[in-house]
Order: C-alpha cells, then structure tokens, then sequence
C-alpha cells in the first residue's frame, strides 16, 4: 500500500472509531485491562515480577531455546518457594499424599493424587510441576516434557518452579535420547542457579 | 388236559416273573435313568452356582464430589448435591445416607465407597460454610477437622447387552437390612430355614392363610423353589417342570447353605422393568425406586419392595401406585403379625406416602448420550462381554451439577426460542458439551433436547458446518507470523473476488451485506467480518490454516479450499469442545476424556486415563487470540453475553452461523470451563437463527448457571502490552485520546509513537533511544 492509501486507510478507520467511540463500546474497560485478579485456588504470583522490560535482560538467552522464557533480574526472586504458599488446605494435602504414593513406587497413585488437586486449582503450577516428575518416574517423556513445559507456562516466571521443570525436561530428553535438547535445558537450569546463587 | 392245565399255569407263572422281571428291570432302568438325570441336574446346578452367577452389566458412575475447606459451595448447593444422591434430611444423624442441615452447618454421614485409589470409610461429618464457602469441615467421630473428603458417587447408568438386558447391583446378604431379610421370608417362605428345598407345611399354611384372606396373599413355592423357577427354568408351567423344579430346589438345599440360596434369591429376583432393561435383584430395585443403597431402606420401603415380588408388573408402583400402596400395606400388616415391626411403626409407615425416587431415579440411563461417550470410549480397550458381563466399575468425569445446567438450559432456551418466533414447536435441535480447561474432562453432554432417551447422539455424530467458529482459528494462523501480523494489523473489507480452481470465481460477502473499510483484526475478528478473515486466510494459506485446525482437535478431511476460512469445515460439538479447549488452555491440548478410571466389580483397579497434555498450539499467538475472544463479548457479536461475565474477569467465546441460518453456534470458555452449543434442525433446513440469536442465548445462560470462572489473562512472559493508539496503530501515551491497550508478541510491537502523542515531538531522539534501550 502506498502512502496516499496508508493515509486513507488510517482516516477511514479513524472516522469509524470516533463513531464507534460515540457509540459508547468500551474504550474505558480496553484501556483498563481485565482484573488480574487470580480466581480462588489459583496461584498468585509475587507481585511487580514478571515480565521483565527487555531493557533489563541482563544475559540474553541461547538463540536455539524452546521456550522463550525471560530470566529473572539478579536480585533475589520473591517467588513462592513452596506448593503450601499458594496452594489451599485440600491441595497441600493431596500433594503431601501423593509425595509418600511417590516415594513409595505408587506412580498411578500419585498421579490420581495430583490429578485431584489439580481439579481443584487447575492452574497450580506445583501440582503439574509434580505430577511431571510423576510422569519422569513412569518413564513416560514426551508427557514429562509437556507437562513441565505447562507448568512453566503457568508459573509465570517463578524461577524455583522453572528450575524444577528444566531438570524434569533435561533428565526426559536425555532419555529420549535427545542429547542437544537436555543440553539447552542444562543451559536454562544453569542459569536459573546463577540467578539464585546471585541472589 | 393235566398236562396242557399244568402248562397253561406255567405259562400263567412265566408270565407273571415275565411281568415282574420287566417291572425290575424297567424299575432299575428308570431309577438309573432318573439318577443319571438327577446327576445331570446337579452338574447343571454346581456349574451355575459355582462362580459368578451372573452377567454383571458394568457399572457406570459420576464423579465423586470433593467437599474441601476454602471450595465455593452453598448449604444449598451442598443439601442439592445430597439430595441428588437419595440421602435424607432429618432430625438427627440416624446412618450413613442421612444429613441434618442447619442455616450455617450441614451435617451428614457419608456413605463408604470403595475408590479406585482408596477406600473411605462412613464418616460423620460437621461442614460449616462461611461466606458462601466451606470454612471448615469436621470429623464427628475422631473430633478432627478434614482437609478433604469425596461424597459417594452417583450411579449413572449401566451397560448390559442389548438383547438380554439383565440388569443388577449385587447385595451381600450382611448388607441387606434384617427387616427386608425377615420380612421376605415372612411374606414368602415362612418356614425358609426348617424345609429342606420344598415345604409340605408351607403350602398346607399357605392354602390355609389364603382362605383366611380370601385371595392369595402367600405363595406355596419355597423360596429355593422360587429361585430355582427363575434360575434354570422357563415360564412354562406343567407337572414335569413342577417335579423338575422340586428336584432342583432338593439339590440346591443340599449343596448350599440357607444363607446363600436367599442371597441369591435377594440378587435374582425380578422387580421391575424399563424399556428393554430388566431390574433384577433388590441391589439395583432399592436403587431403581428409591434413588439409595438397599441398607438404607426404611419400613415402608421394604414393604415395597417385598410387595414387588409377587408380581413386578402387577404391582409396579410408578404404573399402578394404589394397587401397589395397598400390597405394601398388606406386607406391613404381615410385618407386625410376624413380630418385624411393633404397632407404632406399622402405623408409621402406612401412613408413609410410596416416596419413590424422581423420574425414573437411580441408576437408570439418565444421561443416555454420556454413556454412550463412555462406552465409546471404552470400545477397543475392552470386549462387549467384559463390559456387559463383568461387573466393572467405571469412573467418569461426569458434572452431575454441570450436567443438569446444561440439560435444563437447552430445553427449556429452545422451547423459548420457538415460541418468541412462534416457531412450530419441537422443530429446533440443540446439543452442547462442558468441558474443564486444563484437565480436559468431559464434564457434561447432551445429545438432543430429548436428553433422557438414547437416540441420535448430536454431540457427537452431528458433524455440521461451524461457520465463523473457525475464525479465530484463520487469525491464529496469522498471528503465528508476528512480522506481519498482530491485534492492529489493518485488514482490508472493500469486495472481493477469489477465483477458484474450476475457473468459477467466489465472491464472499459480509454478514450485513457491508463493507466497512479497513478493520484491524481484533475488530474483524469480535465482529466477525467475512472479507477481512479471507484476506487474512489468503496471505497465510489455507493449509496452514488447516494444520492449525488440525492442531487444535480438528479431524476432519476438509477440502483445502477457500471457503475453510468461513467455516466450511464439519465438525461435532465435542470436536468444537476440544478445538476452543486447546485456546482455553493456552495452546497445552489435553485429550477430551469421559472416563478416569476402571475397576473390577471388586474395586482392584484395571485402568487409569490420565492427564494427557500436548503443546499443540504456540502460546504467544494463543494469548492473543484469547484476547480478541474476550473482544468478541466485550464489544462484538457477543455482546448479549457480557451477562454472563463475572466482576474483574473476562470470557472468551465466538459465534458461528452457516448460510441460510442452518446452524447456530457458540464456543466460548472461561478459566475453568469450556461450554459449546449448537443448535439448528435435523432436516438442515434454514430455521431463522444467528449465532447471537441462537446458541449465543443458550450459552449465555449457562455461563451463568455454571458460575464460569472469568479469565485471569495474565500474560506470558513473551507477551508485552502496549498503548496503541486506535486511530494508527502506533504507540500512544497520555497525549492520545482514542487508545487500547493491545497485546502484542515481545520484540513487535509498535514502536513509532502515533501523531497524537505527546512523545511524538521528541521523535528522533526517542526512536534513537529505544533502539538502543
């Protein structure tokens, strides 16, 4: 598109949004995003952590990650270090259950155990952090990689969760036989320990 | 003469030993055919006997209800869950089953079962709300509060072969109440435990009892007679079956105890009938009339029961209710005679109305396209036999609670639909499915507004065009490329031609038959303009539109054509479940499942479904479609659902709609829950609705009902929100008036401040800065 149609462009869509605007949609509730308030049961993330404005990336991540995931800033992280910070009575307990189910060689127990607790706060990211070592133990990679990578996802930069979950995805691709793979997870377990270890 | 007379008496002699030979040896002939015939019956009897007596329809269950302190639940909502699953109110805690609730405080003795996982004991327990929740919960018998606790689950249905359908809940004779024991042997069998198989008094006390009554209030078969009639015999009824039968009950009285014969008795006898489905046993005919396990029967109760015997059809009491209360009256009386029951508690419970369980109750086919999931998903794993032979327990994923929304509001929204339009009534179908976000279970499905009959399954075998459903799916695609593509990428709606392959041109059009200049795709998604998705489907490519279908759930073999981009794709509701549950769940796919677990009729666990998680879709782009989602219902065809939408939060959802108004969808979620509704005509004539006319006002209704959780939208850590301004695109600041803050991949958003903006006037310098920041 040239200049002449960019500008034309922008007007048109400038003269539909001040009529949109009279219209009353909501330009009020866009600009105000919805309330990040967690729903019951959920995790709560340390507030004012993530994500982090790229200007303070102190070390870039290799090019090759899988999961772009920015790295903390140095300073001790104020992430929830445990599942009985965030997590509700009933879900401490089922995961408790299901770390003697666990160390006892019930596998199946200790997943259905997590299971539970994970229909009870779907989005903890410990719980799925846990039942990915399940899934490690029960040699099942591909669902020990997934899982942790779900968990990363919802943990929103909670490195002590993430640091969990690089060695469950490490020690599974290492299994598969993907050498390279767990030596990028190495790489971010590496660097979440220095991260730590700064702090 | 002396001769001939000697050899006539000879032969008179001969004769007679002739006579008498014959008898022995027919005798012995007869007595060795009939003991070799007894040995044959006995062989028949041990072999019937021994093992399991009979073909155990799996057993099908709905999930088990987590009561924990901090769970958002009512006493009204928990008393429902209760009553839903036949405990009683009362005064007082009297036995598992029962509850007494308070303003503030339920509380309820829990029935043990027998989990896959563990066993759970009765247990007594205190729930004490606060604040529309559960504060605590306590053990009434250790003195201790409970971190967690499962109510029993409920019976769901059963799967038994279509021809022979035999149904039944065993009962171990320690489980049955004494009253049902001694009042079945009152009524039936009074000298039970002294005959040996066959009762010569019995039938003289009988006849004697009868002719006191006037008619017929005893039968003079035993009770091992009975059983063996419904055991290995057929209707017919002749004096060689009559010998049969007592040969029979001889050889069952002296092989088996007393106890076993009327355990078996207790779990054979046929109480009821429904459709093809035979209710057989007092196990399952407690459960069939009166919605509880057979140990929680009271008198009257039964007295029901015992009064079914005599004659299932008869004295069916949902059919035949008086006839039925006036031989339940009867039982009682005999109750009293017989010294069961003293005279104050006969008159209770004649006083007792016949209290039978709602609807066809327990564990009859409630949910009949549910179970037809299951046992689908069952297929291939396990053998019809196993299914209908075995007794296995199955534990499904089943919301009873969501289930029965999603049932109440289908029905009675497209039976208001028809009469706002003044439709003809019953010409509009729905069928919907709800599903949980991260674990991916099947919580609720509905197959037709006749939800309680098994027929055409809608949710899953109705693969219909989804219409603009796919449109976030093109835009997906398109997202994927973040050079070129994000929330304010301008997309052109001025008509358009595409030409097709067999030299025809396809000339989409929007909805409103308008154009209405560039959109940005946020807003060409909310709003679901036709011309600006196919643009954007163009520059990507069908295929590539198609693989992220494919990637979400979609299994169809949809052709690679244009017209992919507006919904010419078939799909089920469940398939749609599963295709917006991948974007629910940030693009983590977890398998559609129904079921959780299998256990042997015995509680020894056969098979576990576990969580299955993929990364199926890329999470930055899914965010970003989630946004525009929540668009859809903030400003777009979605408005009307913005009811639904609790404080602080958002939902997702879009509509669909085919041409002529053949379907009407909407697949939207929120952070727990995805719900998807379809609705149209089985004919696939056009019936007049949109997907905000139709489905939408469904929808709207149980997101309301469920109490959908809203989305938390927090954003990945490769997401970065930016003030845009509206009117360029461009970055905005305080200095702009028209804004929206958008969503964008990290590293693209936009980076030139919008004319409007105060920091525009520093451009050079800023753009200097920002480079190198």
């Amino acid at each position: 598109m040239n200049r002449a149609g960019k500008a034309k462009v922008i007007g048109a869509i400038g003269m539909i949004l001040v009529l949109a605007g009279c219209a009353s949609t909501t330009g009020t509730r866009e600009s105000s995003m919805p309330d990040p308030r967690p729903p019951i049961g959920a995790v709560i993330p340390a507030p004012g952590t993530p994500p982090q404005p790229p200007g303070q990336v102190p070390v870039l991540p290799p090019p090759a990650m899988p999961m772009p995931i920015e790295p903390p800033e140095p300073q001790a992280p104020s992430f929830p270090r445990s599942a009985s910070e965030i997590s509700g009575q009933a879900v401490v307990s089922l995961m408790q259950s299901a770390a003697q189910s666990r160390a006892a060689g019930r596998h199946d127990l200790a997943a259905s155990q997590l299971e539970r607790a994970q229909r009870i706060e779907p989005r903890n990211y410990f719980v799925w952090s846990a039942l990915a070592g399940v899934y490690l133990d029960q040699r099942q990679f591909d669902q020990a990689i997934s899982v942790a990578s779900k968990s990363n996802s919802l943990a929103r930069g909670n490195v002590y969760v993430e640091l969990e979950n690089w060695k469950i995805i490490s020690a599974a691709r290492l299994a598969q036989g993907d050498s390279l793979g767990a030596l990028q997870a190495q790489a971010r377990i590496d660097e979440i320990q220095r991260q730590l270890g700064g702090g | 003469m002396a001769r001939s007379k000697r050899k006539s008496s000879f032969s008179l002699r001969q004769l007679l030993y002739l006579l008498l030979a014959t008898l022995i040896v027919s005798l012995s002939v007869g007595g060795l055919l009939l003991s070799g015939y007894v040995v044959q019956l006995d062989q028949e009897i041990r072999t019937r006997f021994a093992g399991s007596r009979w073909a155990l329809p799996a057993q099908v269950y709905a999930a088990a209800v987590d009561l924990y302190p901090g769970r958002q639940l009512e006493p009204a909502e928990l008393r429902r869950e209760l009553d839903r699953l036949g405990y009683r109110h009362s005064p007082a805690l009297t036995g598992p089953g029962t509850y007494v609730a308070g303003e503030k405080r339920i509380e309820v003795a829990i029935r043990g079962f027998r989990f896959w996982d563990a066993e759970q004991p009765d247990l007594r327990l205190a729930v004490r709300f606060e604040d529309r929740r559960i504060a605590a919960i306590d053990d009434l018998e250790a003195g201790a509060p409970r971190d967690i606790v499962r109510l029993d689950p409920m019976l769901i249905g059963s799967i038994y072969p279509q021809s022979q359908a035999e149904d039944r809940v065993l009962v171990r004779l320690e489980d049955v109440p004494p009253l049902l024991r001694e009042g079945l042997i009152a009524v039936e069998d009074r000298g039970f435990y002294e005959h040996f198989g066959i009762s010569i008094r019995g039938i003289v006390r009988a006849a004697l009892a009868n002719l006191r009554a006037g008619r017929v209030v005893q039968g003079a078969s035993t009770i091992t007679q009975q059983l063996v009639k419904n055991f290995f015999l057929t209707s017919e009824r002749d004096w060689a079956r009559k010998g049969k039968e007592a040969i029979m009950a001889l050889l069952l009285e002296a092989h088996y105890t007393k106890d076993e014969i009327l355990e078996a008795y207790l779990n054979e006898i046929h109480l009821g009938q429904e459709g093809n489905r035979a209710v057989h046993g007092f196990g399952l005919g407690s459960r069939f009339y009166f919605n509880k396990p057979v140990d929680e029967l009271r008198a009257h109760e039964i007295a029901l029961l015992v009064g079914v015997v005599k004659g299932s059809s008869q004295y069916n009491p949902r059919r035949n209710p008086e006839r039925s209360q006036a031989r339940r009256d009867l039982v009682l009386k005999v109750f009293r005679d017989a010294g069961l029951i003293d005279q104050d508690q006969y008159l209770a419970a004649v006083a007792q109305p016949l209290g039978l369980a709602g609807g066809s109750g327990g564990s009859v086919a409630r949910y009949p396209a549910y179970v037809d999931l299951v046992k689908r998903q069952l297929k291939g794993q396990y053998q019809d036999s196993d299914l209908t032979n075995e007794g296995l327990r199955i534990f499904t994923t089943l919301d009873p609670n969501a289930q029965e929304v999603l049932e109440r509001d289908l029905a009675s929204g497209i039976a208001s639909l028809e009469k706002d339009r003044k439709l003809e009534d019953q010409t509009l179908q729905a069928a919907g499915v709800i599903t949980s976000v991260d674990g991916g279970e099947v919580l609720a499905m509905v197959g037709g507004r006749e939800f309680r009959y098994a027929g055409f399954n809608r949710a899953i075998d109705s693969r219909r065009s989804i219409g603009s459903l796919v449109k976030p799916f093109v835009f997906l695609t398109a997202l994927s490329n973040p050079d070129r593509f994000n929330l304010h990428t301008l997309l052109e709606d001025e008509p358009i031609e595409v030409p097709l392959s067999n030299r025809k041109t396809w000339a989409p059009k929007n909805y409103d038959r308008k154009n209405h200049g560039p959109q940005p795709l946020y807003l060409a998604l909310a709003h679901s303009y036709n011309i600006p998705t196919v643009r954007a489907g163009l520059e990507v490519g069908v295929e590539n539109v198609l693989d992220t279908l494919r990637a979400a759930g979609y299994s169809g073999d949809a052709m690679p054509v244009p017209s992919v981009f507006l919904g010419a794709v078939d799909a089920s509701p469940l398939e749609v479940a599963q295709m917006y549950g991948t974007l629910a769940a940030n693009g983590y796919q977890t398998e559609l499942s129904a079921i959780r677990s299998v256990t042997t009729k015995e509680g020894e666990p056969l098979n576990r479904y576990p969580i299955k998680v993929r990364q199926a879709l890329p999470e930055a782009p899914t965010y970003l479609i989630n946004w525009g989602l929540t668009q859809v219902i903030e400003q777009g065809t979605a408005r009307r659902a913005r009811a639904a939408v609790p404080a602080g939060g958002a939902l997702a959802g879009k509509t669909g709609t085919t041409d002529d108004l053949r379907d009407s969808w909407f697949a939207g979620f929120g952070a727990d829950r995805v719900a998807v509704v379809w609705m149209g005509r089985d004919d696939y004539k056009p019936m007049g609705f949109t997907g905000s006319s139709g489905a939408l006002v469904l929808w709207t209704q149980i997101a309301k009902d469920l109490q959908l959780r809203g989305l938390d939208m927090l954003p990945p850590a490769d997401i970065q929100d930016q003030l845009t301004d509206r009117f360029t695109g461009l970055k905005a600041d305080e200095g702009c008036t028209s804004v929206v803050l958008l969503p964008y991949v990290r590293g693209h958003a936009p980076t030139a401040y919008a004319p409007c903006a105060l920091a525009a006037e520093r451009t050079p310098l800023d753009w200097l800065r920002e480079i190198f920041e």
